[in-house]
């Protein structure tokens, strides 16, 4: 008995020993996730602070009433609610356009069959992928800017007069969906494609045998069995409904002020009156309540995940 | 028979149409970035006079001179800030990705699924953005050096869970083997884990990469000082500067004159992808296959 516990002593001592390289190699990453994520969360409070640039988030004194950031966030709700409107359309449009074309890119490459334009058309499609919104904004502008983009240049060749979309709000709904889905649509079929590749080839074959044509087959075989995938990726998204692309904004749009009824979300809400105008406190009244929004929607997609199937819960 | 012929010309026409809806989408993909080429070696005059073409009447390389010319110094500037922060950058961030990754894969190690959730928990929640920027900004200091274009990136989590799936993905038995071997864990994580993993790296170096190379956001968050400008902010700074321009409809300016840097915008552009273009052909292969893996695990 006392050799058995003197046994467990020595292999305690000994798993410690074993184990202090683990704790040395994660020390960076515990170190860097402290310093760029739990210090901003601990920078919260400065939702409650009276905001001044000597004393920073910790120093600065507390909001006098302490939610007086909040009233201020209140007065300019309709904003506020302008950007999370706005944030929320464009990920539902950006997810449902994009799904639709990432499945059926994924779809038509199972079904061509020679390797080597699947692999010109695959390395095609993912190029967009690796090009950031600035240059993607710049190509955007030569595109179609009213005096020399090529769009109006056709337009005018044609006979009608040049539309200048740096002009109108709406039309950005649109260019927007368009230049996500571009540069993402390649990327995403790559999840859909391995999905299909791992589909049991026998059901095909079963289907033929019974007749079915490559179409049919698409609809009930390929598709079907696409959904859970598509039901999950659609839980993610939720999560991330509140999350605005600045840097496609910024890109795309330069923050153009003409431009901002359609292309203020909440990020570039933030942006806008904390970097740039130094309304830090109020602004970040805001962001609080995208991150706990977020949270809530990421919390609650999971729960329904689980419902759905419980193998596909993200933790 | 006759049905079966029948049905097989359908299949015949339907895998005939994706091939070209799949041509289709390809070249679009392939579009602007061929347009912005070819914008970059026309003339100024030409695209003055009759706007950006894809078949421009000349072709020439007026533009890079002038471009090289003109702003060369601070181009080169631009260029060398932007590879020592992608190289430094990258390396710095595989560091610390595949090391952490490789912690919470340990099997027996309790801590480590505090630390897998300590990792996951900033990815469904964080403080915002701007709590981020003041104490990136007062309290680290990182501001207006190449430091502060690194070190915020040094840890995606995203990027860390990949890694993680394709460790994950490895055989165990062998792990399993080298302990009883009585081998160490940095022995295990170096001289096993990392030579098996190559896809796994490859992918994440260029996620990494490319996340380096094309990021404007925090050079526009950190950095005033022009000694440290990258070429992705050297391109917003002149899309900034025209656009302005463009887009003011009280000003009458814009109708009536002619901007002089159309294509030395397009020139930026070009020279801001390049690298991209240039190494995309030996990449994309790891790309591809280390991204399936490590989503399908996921």
């Amino acid at each position: 008995m006392f050799q058995k516990e003197g046994y467990k002593k020595i292999r305690k001592k000994n798993k410690f020993v074993q184990q202090w390289p683990l704790y040395l190699l994660s020390l960076p990453g515990i170190l860097a996730l402290i310093a760029f994520s739990y210090l901003p969360m601990a920078g919260i409070v400065l939702v409650f602070k009276q905001y001044n640039f000597k004393g920073g988030i910790f120093g600065s004194p507390w909001a006098d009433p302490i939610y007086k950031n909040f009233k201020f966030f209140f007065n300019n709700f309709s904003t506020a609610m302008r950007s999370t409107g706005l944030t929320a359309m464009y990920n539902i449009l950006f997810f449902i356009v994009g799904t639709i074309f990432a499945v059926s890119i994924a779809v038509m490459l199972s079904e061509v069959s020679k390797k080597f334009f699947i692999k010109i058309s695959q390395s095609l499609m993912f190029l967009p992928y690796f090009i950031s919104w600035m240059v993607i904004g710049a190509i955007l502008y030569a595109l179609i800017n009213a005096e020399t983009g090529l769009l109006n240049q056709i337009l005018r060749s044609f006979g009608k007069p040049a539309f200048d979309y740096y002009a109108y709000p709406k039309a950005w709904i649109l260019i927007l969906v368009i230049a996500n889905t571009w540069q993402s649509c390649g990327y995403s079929s790559i999840i859909y494609y391995g999905v299909i590749s791992g589909i049991d080839t026998s059901l095909y074959e079963a289907a033929r045998v019974d007749g079915a044509s490559k179409w049919q087959c698409i609809l009930k075989i390929t598709l079907p069995l696409l959904r859970p995938t598509i039901v999950i990726l659609f839980l993610l998204s939720i999560g991330n409904m509140l999350k605005g692309n600045l840097n496609m904004i910024i890109g795309l749009t330069n923050l153009n002020p003409v431009l901002l009824p359609t292309t203020d979300l909440i990020d570039v809400f933030v942006y806008r009156s904390g970097v740039r105008n130094g309304e830090m406190a109020f602004a970040s009244a805001i962001s609080l309540y995208q991150s706990i929004f977020g949270l809530i929607l990421v919390l609650t997609a999971n729960k329904i995940a689980g419902k759905f199937d419980k193998e596909s819960t993200l933790f | 028979m006759k049905l079966k012929t029948k049905k097989l010309s359908s299949d015949k026409l339907l895998i005939a149409f994706f091939y070209f809806l799949l041509t289709c989408i390809s070249l679009i993909c392939l579009f602007p970035i061929v347009f912005a080429i070819v914008g970059s070696f026309s003339t100024e005059a030409e695209v003055a006079k009759n706007g950006f073409t894809l078949f421009p009447k000349t072709l020439s390389l007026d533009t890079y001179k002038y471009v090289f010319q003109a702003q060369g110094s601070k181009l080169v500037n631009a260029y060398k800030n932007s590879i020592i922060v992608t190289v430094g950058g990258t390396l710095i961030s595989i560091i610390v990705t595949i090391t952490y990754a490789y912690v919470i894969t340990v099997k027996d190690f309790k801590f480590g699924k505090f630390l897998a959730f300590f990792a996951y928990f900033t990815m469904i929640f964080n403080g915002g953005m701007l709590p981020w920027y003041l104490i990136t900004t007062k309290y680290f200091g990182l501001k207006d050096s190449l430091l502060a274009l690194m070190l915020p990136y040094a840890m995606n989590v995203f990027n860390m869970y990949l890694m993680r799936n394709f460790i994950k993905g490895l055989p165990y038995e062998l792990v399993e083997s080298a302990k009883i071997d009585g081998s160490g864990h940095f022995r295990i994580l170096f001289q096993m884990i990392l030579p098996l993993s190559k896809a796994g790296i490859a992918t994440i170096v260029l996620f990494y990469a490319l996340q380096y190379w094309n990021d404007f956001y925090l050079p526009l968050m950190l950095i005033n000082k022009e000694k440290f400008y990258t070429i992705q902010y050297i391109l917003y700074k002149m899309m900034a500067n025209i656009q302005f321009l463009a887009s003011n409809p009280s000003s009458s300016m814009a109708s009536h004159i002619t901007l002089p840097t159309q294509t030395i915008k397009m020139a930026i552009t070009c020279i801001a992808i390049g690298p991209i273009i240039l190494l995309y052909p030996f990449v994309q292969k790891h790309f591809v296959k280390g991204v399936t893996v490590g989503a399908l695990k996921g």
